[in-house]
Order: structure tokens, then C-alpha cells, then sequence
């Protein structure tokens, strides 16, 4: 009796572990609320911002899921997302065409993904080095073409008309929604996604029960891709032009974002896939606070502590659940 | 139970995000701060600040470089020196890394109230443009200037007040007159920094110093044919400069791990000058003191600039003064206050602003002691001339481009 | 049973993937009639760029060979380059002693940085990327806050610190100490036993009675000591420091050691991997110097291709060598017994 009520406070205290992510992102929204509210500024244009500024962040950061569920985690998304905006803007200055410009996105963004997967998993190299190196030589290469292509504009673009009209909050949520949903769907609801936590877990007892990692790799990367894929596309649908800065940040934010929604680095049974959407906005709210109420120069620097401060107090509490009496590695 | 808790979690999430949407359904582009429903801040804005019972303008201020020494004084200008003789409060962005920094950037200045944007960033000044225009905000180039087919597309709308600021044909000449400084000074061989090329800016400096020093470049001597190489090339190629009396004898540009290799063996040949266009006073000012070179730059005139002319071998600055965004300040202020400047087509305002160039302390001390503080070049009682109902596009032009020396 | 290489396999293991260097970019500059050391001071900039990387490389080999990554290397040498440079400047002006001075006590605040990184992750107990990721942050905002952003000039700028980098023979002792004080500490010491016994089973380690926590702790602040002397360097080098790094601007360094890191392992089969280190880190000094001379010819976007090409193609061999080895023994036996 004692017992299953131990089992049961230990399974409440794991739920509301579990919860405070998300119970930190509506802390930080009504945050964003109060404090937009108390300097009298538009609070709805606020949201519309805070938004438009964690959407891509959020769509790459679900698909980049995949891959850190095996436990390994991919820096070279940022780089992937501009690479393939660059190839995107060139092949719609070539054709004209915004369907064909679309198809190039994604096809560009899954054959990154896929080429970092092959490199991993048929050469066994270890998927950090792989990323580190893709990351050099996309942004290499994009930065290349754009600074040519550029010229005295230091850019690239598309006419702002041809995705104007889909800059619009209601496209971009179906967006986010339809992808989440589909994350949900391949990572809860299907052998993949319960393979990939198995790897992820214990890699050789997955191995030993017959699971191909090269291939569930591969799935896992190529999902990364889609949503590199989809959050190139609405970063152009945004700002209809790229230049080598592009994206830049994406890289290391879909790390903090990943961790900050409550999921391991570690990956594994714990990986979820709505971690990235609840860290990707909440970390994205907490910047857009800490800006507004730290409203000067100086205040980068600091601002910057405050947030990574913030940061290492919810990963501490959210990692509450899975803490080892070795140090972790 | 676990599924549950990861849809539970999974809609909560959506559900928030559907609130942002929710949000924000019902706003329209134009904000509450359209010039059509403003109130002019004042009809007098030559107004000691703190006396005055009207609202301040806002201005937004958009910046890429937060902590370079020019960057550093423009501010203080604005925020110190113009904040506390009108009525008016400026707002900086962090260091805006891309486009997108600089749309999200200029909306959240219009849902601070802001009535205008001041930029010095340039990732994408056509969405910034359009952002502004979306939005209702007036908007200003304070530093460089629009793309010539940009601002043929952008010059007839009400939102875009103008630019003042080196054009990329100042930047050309600027490079130029530095190149034929030191061609007519006889110097037989020179080393080159291209600094950050394919920045158009560098692009077309650099290509003014070739053509300055006489030389050729892919057999070409003229500005748009030798700029368009350089892009091509993404940098210049020594194989392709055709001398003519003086000798490109290294060239290098970037800063990276080869940097100073690059540099040192360049020195280590001897050249009779070093000709930068840009950043060289930041990255080299030691190393070319301590060979004995000398050495010009496109940079400002700092306190560090200063004392490399008066003590080191910095001979030629071409810079710019601290409160040469005075007149564009002025511009918009006569927008928000509902006498926009424009031409006899009624287009905004584009005039081109000169370098000052220093070739000695002394000419270096009277640009930087002129341009102090309390009493800058572009001062009220200056910029006042260029405040109010009555004032034309050659009024501005003519401010501008006066001797300021 | 354990072969055992003989002198001869060690000597061509260790001094292969040099010669090899040496040979493809002397080689190189000597067909297009180039010099890749015109001037002496090349060869000093040659070796302070080797210290530079053969430094960074241990520190990042220290944490990540034992399961520990670490963003926040290059945030700590930047914090700890700033702290000194700016100190020694406030005690001495420029003057006399600067470089001294200022590399003392970078070594020192390195170290303080280090320990407390290390305090943070032992005591949050979180993996150690991601209290990296927060200590970056937090290096680069009090870095930030400390310059307000600027470049920090003149408190590196006196003929105390140009003294340091005008010659290669600071740099090489610099070289010299580090090699034999880290071969010392992980190689001759309790602590470098406990190091290695944890790096190759930490439960039974820990089981065996090895006190982890203090371990890791050290190993954290030889790191951010390590750091603070390449913080040091690339002031000499550069003679400025970027105090505008904000949002992970400072990691860069970090993927510079990458390459040097698998290479030094690689020659530590046959010799020392800390051996391995410094042999590498000339290696990438060359591969630097030679895109020097052929600056013109390989713009910095083709020099970050080629580095991350080099990294590729050495891995695929470091983890496929076993295969290799295996292919090639096939197709000799095939061809003996065709004959």
C-alpha cells in the first residue's frame, strides 16, 4: 500500500517534471503580456512578431527531433536552411517558377540531410564531425554564390509579390500545425519513431534485436530535412531575399530550443517531439522580454546572461527526472 | 496515459500558438502610428527637449554594428547630443545580423509607437522598405545609399523620406583619391587590403584605388567595368592588375587565421605604402607602425586614428565625422511633422556625402576637434536652417554638401 | 595479447601524415615558384599559430575524450584574454613585463573560468553540452559587458606583447612547457590514471573507488587554464580582441581543433597522443601557411571546403581503416593464389 503510494507521488512529481516546460512557455507568454502591456506597446503586433521570429525555429528544430532522439545531435541545420533558400531564390530567378522554386527547397534541403546521413552512417563517422564539416562547406558555398550573384546589393532575392501573399500568420500555423502533426504521427504512432527512441536508448540491444540503424538513420535525417526544407521556404516567405547571414543563429538555437522544451540531449524514450515547439517559443519569448526590459546597449551582454541563466534553471528542474548518480556525459 | 500527456502537451502548445494568431487577427497592417492619424510631434521641433508638453518623435534606429568606434559616435550624437536639444528619443536595435532581424526589428518599433525608422543596416533595405511603408513608418538611410534600381522603385512612396550618406560613386572616388594620393606622392610599390570584398562598399573603394594608382584590372579602367570583376572574382586578383608605374606587390583581404601571414609577408617585401579600404586602423595599425609603413585607411576620425597619424604611420584618412547624420535626422524630422523634403518630381531626397580626408595631424586634429560633443559640425543651430515648413531639397543639398573643413 | 610495434613502425605511424604534409604543400608552393617562409617572420607566425592550435586541441581532447563536450572553449579564452589583457593594463600601462604579466594571468582567470564551468556542471549534474551552452553564453555576455562590445586595442597593444610574437622562440617554449606539463599531469600522475580509468569505464571506475567529481573538476580547469593561454596567443597574434562575440559567435575555435584532434589520436597509436597533438597542429600550421602564399588563389570560403573536406576524408579512413586493411589483405591473398 505504502509502496503504490510512493509509485504514484513518484509518477505525479515525473507529470509535473514533465509539465514545466510548458508550464515555464505560459509563464514567459503571460510575461510577454504583462510587460508589453506595462511600456503601453501594441501587444497584438508583439505576438504577431514573437511569431513570425519562432516559427522557423520551431518547424526545423521538430524535424531535427529525428536526429537527436538517436542521441546525436546535428549543428549544421542553420547552414542546410540557407543553403537551401540560396539554391531555392536561384533556380525561381532561373524558371520564374515558385512551384519548381518550392520542390528545389525541399529536394535540396532532404539531399543535405541525406548526404550528412550517408556520411554518418556508411562511413561511420561520428554525426557531430559530419555536421561540423557539412556546416563549413554549405555555408561556404551558399555564401559563395550569393556574394556573387549579389553584387552591390550583398544579396540575393525573389520579387517580394510572389510570396507576399502567404505572409500571413493563419499559412504559417497550418504550416507548423500540418508538420507537427505529421512529426507526431511518424514518431508516436509508427515503428519509426518508437525504433528511433530504441536506438536512441541502448543502440546495441537495438541492434541485436534486428532494428537497421543505417536505415532508421537515414528516416530520421531525411524527416530533418523536411523540416529544414519547410522552414527554408518561410524564412523566404518572410524576407524574400538571403544573404550569407541567413539563418545564421538557427544552428545552436535548435539545441537550446530542443533542450529548453524538457527533451535529453541524450535522446532516447524521453524524446518529443512537441519539446522543440514548446522550447523554440519559449526561448524566443524569453529573448523578446529580456529585450524589452533590459532597453539599452550595454544590455545585450547582459540580457544574454539573463537568458542563460533562465536556460540552465529550467534544464536543471526538467531534468530532475532522468538525473544519474554518475556525472552525466 | 503517456500518449495522452503527448497530445495533451502537443495541443496545449498548438493552443498557444493559435493564441498568438488569435492575437493578432484582428490588427491591419497600418498601425496606430500611420502618419494619417498623427499628430504632428510639434510644428516648432527646434524645441529644447524637456520643455515641451508635446509627445517626443520616436525614432527607431536600426543598426548593424553596435560596437565599432564610428558606430559608437554616431550614437552618442543622437542619443546625446540631438536627444537633448529637440524633442525626440531614439531606440536601437541589437546588432541585426540578417533580413529577417531587420523586419522583426522594424515591427516591433512600430508597435513601440515609433514613428520613423533611421537605418544604418543594409542586409535588405527593400524589405525594410516595405516594412516600413506596410507599417506607416517614415523611413531614412542614414548611412550609404540604395541600390539605383531600388530607389527608382521606392523614391515616389510618402514613407521613404531619403538617403544621406556616401553613394557607391563617393565610395568609388574616396578610393580613388586615396590611390592617386599616394601615385603622386611616387611611390613605386604598394601592398593592398581589400578588407571584407564582395561588401559593395569595399568593392567599389577598392576598385577606385587601382584606378587612383593608374593601374588596370582585367585590362579594364573604367569604375563599372573593373567593380564588376571584383565581384566576379569575389576579390582582386594580382594576375589580372595591369601596372602603370606603380607595382601591386601583394594583396590580401578578410580577417582570419591567414591573416597576418598574408600581411607580414607582404611587408616582409618592402612595399613603399599600404593601402586599406576599411578596418586596417582596427587589425594592422601595430604591425605597420612596427614595420615602417606607411599607411592609409577609410575609417573615422578616432582618438586612435589620431594619435597613428600624429605618432605612428597612418598618413591618409579619409573618414567620416560623427555628426554627418545630422541632415538626414533633420529630414525626418520635417516628415513626421508633415513637411516632407522632396524633389520637383516629388521623390525623396538622395544627396551624395563627401569623405574628409586628413593627411596630417594637423589636418586630423581640426576635422576631430570641430566634430566634438557639445559643439559637432551638424550642430541645432545648423540643422535648424533645415527644420521647418519652408525648406526645399537644395536647401538639404546645399547643407550637405558645404565645406565643412 | 598486445603486439608490439616496432621502432620502425612507430617512427613511420608518427612521422607519416607530417611528411606527408610537408611533402604535398612544399611540393605545392614550389611548382608555382612560391616561398611559403619569405620572411622570418613567417616562422614566427608559423609556430604561434601551431601553439595556438596544438593547445586548443588539448583542451578540447581533455573534456571530449571523456564523454564531456564543451562550446564554451572559445568563450573562455576570449573572457580570460579581455580580464587579463585589461588588468595588466590597468598595473603596468604597456609597460615593461606586459606579456608576462598578462599571460599569467590569463593562465590564472582561464583556470577560474574553467573551475567554474566545471562547479556548474557537477553541481547542476546536466550533461556537460548543455551546461556548455549556457556557460557560453554567459562568458560572452560578461565579455560583452566588460568591452561593451568594442575591439580591445590598446591594453594589447605595447612592445612588451610585439616582443612576445617578433620572435618563435617564446611560442615553441610555450609549446615546449604545455607538452611536457600535460604529458606530466594525464601521463605520470594518480590524477592522469584515474583520467584514463574513467575515460575507459566510468561505472567501474567510480566502483573501484576513483573520486570522480574532483577528476572532472580538474580536468575543467587545466581546460580553462589551457584556454586562457590561447586567449593569450591570439592577442599577440592578432594584437586586438573581438569583444562583440554574443549568441555562440565564440565557438568557432572549437571546430578548428577537430581535424588535429583525430589526427593526434591517430599518431598517438604509434607514440603519444600528446605528441600527437603538437605534430598535428604543425601540420595545420603548414596547411595555414600555404593558404597564405595562395591566399589570391584560395579565398577563405574555399579554405573553410578544403578543411572540412581534409576532416571528411580522414575520418572515413580513421573508421573505416579496419575495412580497408581487410579489402586490401583479400585482394593480396587473391593475387597469391593466382600465382
Amino acid at each position: 500500500m505504502a509502496q503504490s503510494e510512493l509509485v504514484k507521488k513518484h509518477r505525479v512529481r515525473e507529470l509535473l517534471v514533465a509539465l514545466l516546460p510548458i508550464a515555464a512557455l505560459a509563464v514567459l507568454f503571460g510575461a510577454l503580456c504583462l510587460v508589453v502591456n506595462i511600456k503601453g506597446y501594441r501587444l497584438d503586433m508583439y505576438l504577431k512578431i514573437v511569431f513570425n521570429e519562432g516559427v522557423v525555429l520551431a518547424i526545423v528544430a521538430t524535424g531535427a527531433i529525428f536526429i537527436y532522439s538517436l542521441g546525436s545531435f546535428d549543428i549544421s541545420l542553420g547552414a542546410s536552411t540557407l543553403f537551401s533558400a540560396t539554391i531555392g531564390v536561384m533556380v525561381y530567378n532561373a524558371s520564374g517558377s515558385l512551384p519548381l522554386m518550392i520542390l528545389t527547397i525541399f529536394g535540396v534541403a532532404i539531399g543535405c540531410s541525406l548526404l550528412s546521413s550517408v556520411l554518418a552512417s556508411v562511413f561511420h563517422i561520428p554525426v557531430f564531425v559530419t555536421t561540423v564539416a557539412m556546416m563549413s562547406v554549405l555555408s561556404a558555398v551558399a555564401a559563395q554564390i550569393i556574394t556573387t550573384n549579389g553584387g552591390a546589393l550583398g544579396g540575393i532575392g525573389i520579387p517580394a509579390t510572389v510570396v507576399a501573399p502567404l505572409d500571413n500568420v493563419p499559412f504559417k500555423l497550418i504550416a507548423l500545425a500540418a508538420f507537427a502533426l505529421l512529426c507526431v504521427f511518424v514518431f508516436d504512432f509508427t515503428k519509426i519513431g518508437r525504433r528511433l527512441k530504441f536506438l536512441g536508448s541502448n543502440a546495441v540491444c537495438a541492434k541485436l534485436s534486428g532494428i537497421k540503424v543505417n536505415v532508421y538513420a537515414i528516416i530520421a535525417f531525411v524527416m530533418a530535412g523536411l523540416g529544414v526544407g519547410l522552414g527554408a521556404f518561410l524564412t523566404l516567405v518572410y524576407t524574400p531575399s538571403v544573404t550569407p547571414t541567413t539563418a545564421g543563429s538557427i544552428g545552436m538555437n535548435i539545441l537550446v530550443a530542443i533542450v529548453f522544451g524538457g527533451m535529453p540531449i541524450s535522446g532516447g524514450s524521453r524524446s518529443r517531439i512537441y519539446a522543440a515547439l514548446v522550447g523554440g517559443f519559449s526561448y524566443i519569448l524569453l529573448n523578446n522580454i529580456l529585450k524589452i526590459v533590459i532597453d539599452s546597449g550595454a544590455g545585450y551582454g547582459i540580457s544574454q546572461i539573463v537568458s542563460a541563466v533562465f536556460f540552465l534553471a529550467v534544464v536543471y528542474v526538467t531534468s530532475m527526472n532522468y538525473r544519474t548518480k554518475l556525472l552525466p556525459r | 496515459m503517456k500518449t495522452l500527456k503527448k497530445l495533451f502537451a502537443l495541443l496545449l502548445t498548438l493552443a498557444m500558438v493559435a493564441c498568438l494568431f488569435v492575437g493578432c487577427a484582428g490588427d491591419t497592417p497600418a498601425t496606430d502610428n500611420t502618419p494619417a492619424t498623427n499628430t504632428p510631434a510639434t510644428d516648432a521641433p527646434a524645441t529644447e527637449s524637456g520643455t515641451d508638453d508635446v509627445e517626443p518623435i520616436k525614432i527607431g534606429v536600426l543598426v548593424a554594428d553596435v560596437s565599432g568606434e564610428e558606430a559608437l559616435a554616431f550614437r552618442s550624437y543622437y542619443e546625446n547630443y540631438i536627444a537633448s536639444n529637440y524633442n525626440v528619443t531614439f531606440s536601437y536595435t541589437e546588432q541585426l545580423e540578417d533580413a529577417a532581424a531587420e523586419k522583426s526589428a522594424i515591427e516591433k518599433f512600430a508597435a513601440q509607437g515609433c514613428q520613423a525608422i533611421l537605418s544604418f543596416s543594409s542586409a535588405d533595405r527593400a524589405t525594410q522598405l516595405d516594412t516600413c511603408i506596410a507599417n506607416g513608418l517614415y523611413y531614412a538611410v542614414a548611412s550609404g545609399m540604395l541600390d539605383d534600381a531600388q530607389f527608382e522603385t521606392y523614391k515616389g512612396s510618402e514613407y521613404f523620406v531619403g538617403q544621406i550618406g556616401p553613394s557607391m560613386d563617393t565610395e568609388y572616388e574616396a578610393g580613388y583619391a586615396m590611390g592617386k594620393y599616394f601615385a603622386d606622392k611616387g611611390v613605386k610599390t604598394v601592398a593592398m587590403y581589400g578588407a571584407f570584398i564582395p561588401n559593395p562598399m569595399h568593392v567599389y573603394r577598392a576598385a577606385g584605388v587601382l584606378a587612383g594608382l593608374g593601374m588596370t584590372y582585367g585590362g579594364a579602367s573604367e569604375k563599372d567595368a573593373i567593380v564588376g570583376q571584383i565581384f566576379g572574382d569575389q576579390g582582386i586578383d594580382p594576375s589580372k592588375v595591369g601596372a602603370n608605374g606603380v607595382e601591386l606587390i601583394g594583396y590580401f583581404q578578410g580577417f582570419g587565421d591567414t591573416t597576418f601571414d598574408e600581411l607580414f609577408a607582404m611587408l616582409g617585401q618592402g612595399p613603399d605604402a599600404f593601402l586599406s579600404v576599411g578596418m586596417a586602423t582596427t587589425f594592422f595599425t601595430d604591425a605597420l607602425n612596427g614595420a615602417g609603413v606607411e599607411f592609409s585607411d577609410i575609417d573615422s576620425f578616432t582618438s586612435a586614428n589620431g594619435e597613428a597619424m600624429a605618432n605612428g604611420k597612418l598618413v591618409y584618412l579619409a573618414g567620416k565625422y560623427s555628426s554627418s547624420i545630422g541632415p538626414i535626422f533633420a529630414a525626418v524630422v520635417n516628415a513626421v511633422n508633415g513637411h516632407p523634403v522632396r524633389d520637383a518630381e516629388g521623390n525623396a531626397l538622395s544627396i551624395s556625402q563627401d569623405y574628409l580626408v586628413a593627411t596630417d595631424a594637423d589636418s586630423f586634429a581640426q576635422y576631430s576637434t570641430t566634430d566634438q560633443g557639445d559643439s559637432p559640425i551638424f550642430s541645432k543651430e545648423v540643422l535648424d536652417t533645415v527644420i521647418g515648413e519652408n525648406v526645399s531639397y537644395d536647401d538639404f543639398a546645399a547643407l550637405v554638401s558645404a565645406d565643412r573643413s | 595479447m598486445i603486439k608490439r610495434q616496432s621502432i620502425g613502425t612507430k617512427l613511420i605511424g608518427t612521422l607519416a601524415i607530417p611528411a606527408a604534409f610537408a611533402a604535398i604543400l612544399f611540393g605545392l608552393c614550389a611548382a608555382e615558384g612560391k616561398t611559403m617562409f619569405a620572411t622570418p617572420i613567417s616562422v614566427n607566425y608559423f609556430v604561434l599559430y601551431a601553439a595556438i592550435v596544438m593547445i586548443t586541441t588539448m583542451a578540447l581532447s581533455i573534456n571530449l575524450n571523456s564523454g564531456r563536450f564543451d562550446f564554451s572553449l572559445g568563450a573562455m579564452a576570449v573572457l580570460s584574454s579581455v580580464l587579463s589583457a585589461k588588468i595588466t593594463y590597468a598595473l603596468l600601462q604597456g609597460g615593461s613585463g606586459s606579456a608576462v604579466v598578462m599571460l599569467l594571468l590569463g593562465v590564472v582567470i582561464g583556470a577560474v573560468l574553467g573551475l567554474l564551468s566545471g562547479l556548474l556542471y557537477v553541481g547542476l549534474r546536466i550533461p556537460p553540452i548543455i551546461t556548455s551552452l549556457g556557460v557560453t553564453l554567459i562568458y560572452e555576455g560578461v565579455t560583452f559587458t566588460v568591452t561593451s562590445g568594442k575591439y580591445v586595442n590598446t591594453e594589447v597593444r605595447n612592445a612588451s606583447m610585439s616582443a612576445f610574437s617578433g620572435t618563435w622562440i617564446w611560442p615553441a617554449l610555450v609549446i615546449l612547457v604545455v607538452l611536457a606539463l600535460i604529458w606530466f599531469i594525464f601521463d605520470r600522475t594518480k590524477f592522469g590514471y584515474d583520467y584514463k580509468a574513467l575515460q575507459n569505464g566510468q561505472k567501474v571506475a567510480v566502483n573501484t573507488g576513483i573520486r570522480e567529481v574532483p577528476n572532472a573538476l580538474v580536468c575543467y580547469v587545466i581546460c580553462g587554464a589551457l584556454m586562457g593561454i590561447v586567449g593569450f596567443l591570439s592577442a599577440t597574434r592578432s594584437s586586438t580582441i573581438n569583444g562583440g562575440s554574443l549568441n555562440f559567435g565564440s565557438i568557432g575555435i572549437m571546430f578548428t581543433a577537430f581535424l588535429p584532434m583525430f589526427i593526434g589520436g591517430y599518431i598517438g597509436r604509434f607514440s603519444n597522443d600528446k605528441l600527437g597533438y603538437l605534430i598535428a597542429a604543425l601540420c595545420m600550421s603548414l596547411l595555414n601557411s600555404t593558404f597564405a602564399v595562395f591566399s589570391n588563389q584560395i579565398s577563405a570560403s574555399m579554405q573553410s571546403i578544403i578543411n572540412a573536406l581534409l576532416l571528411v576524408i580522414f575520418l572515413i579512413y580513421l573508421s573505416n581503416e579496419g575495412l580497408l586493411k581487410k579489402l586490401f589483405q583479400r585482394k593480396q591473398s587473391a593475387s597469391c593464389g593466382e600465382r
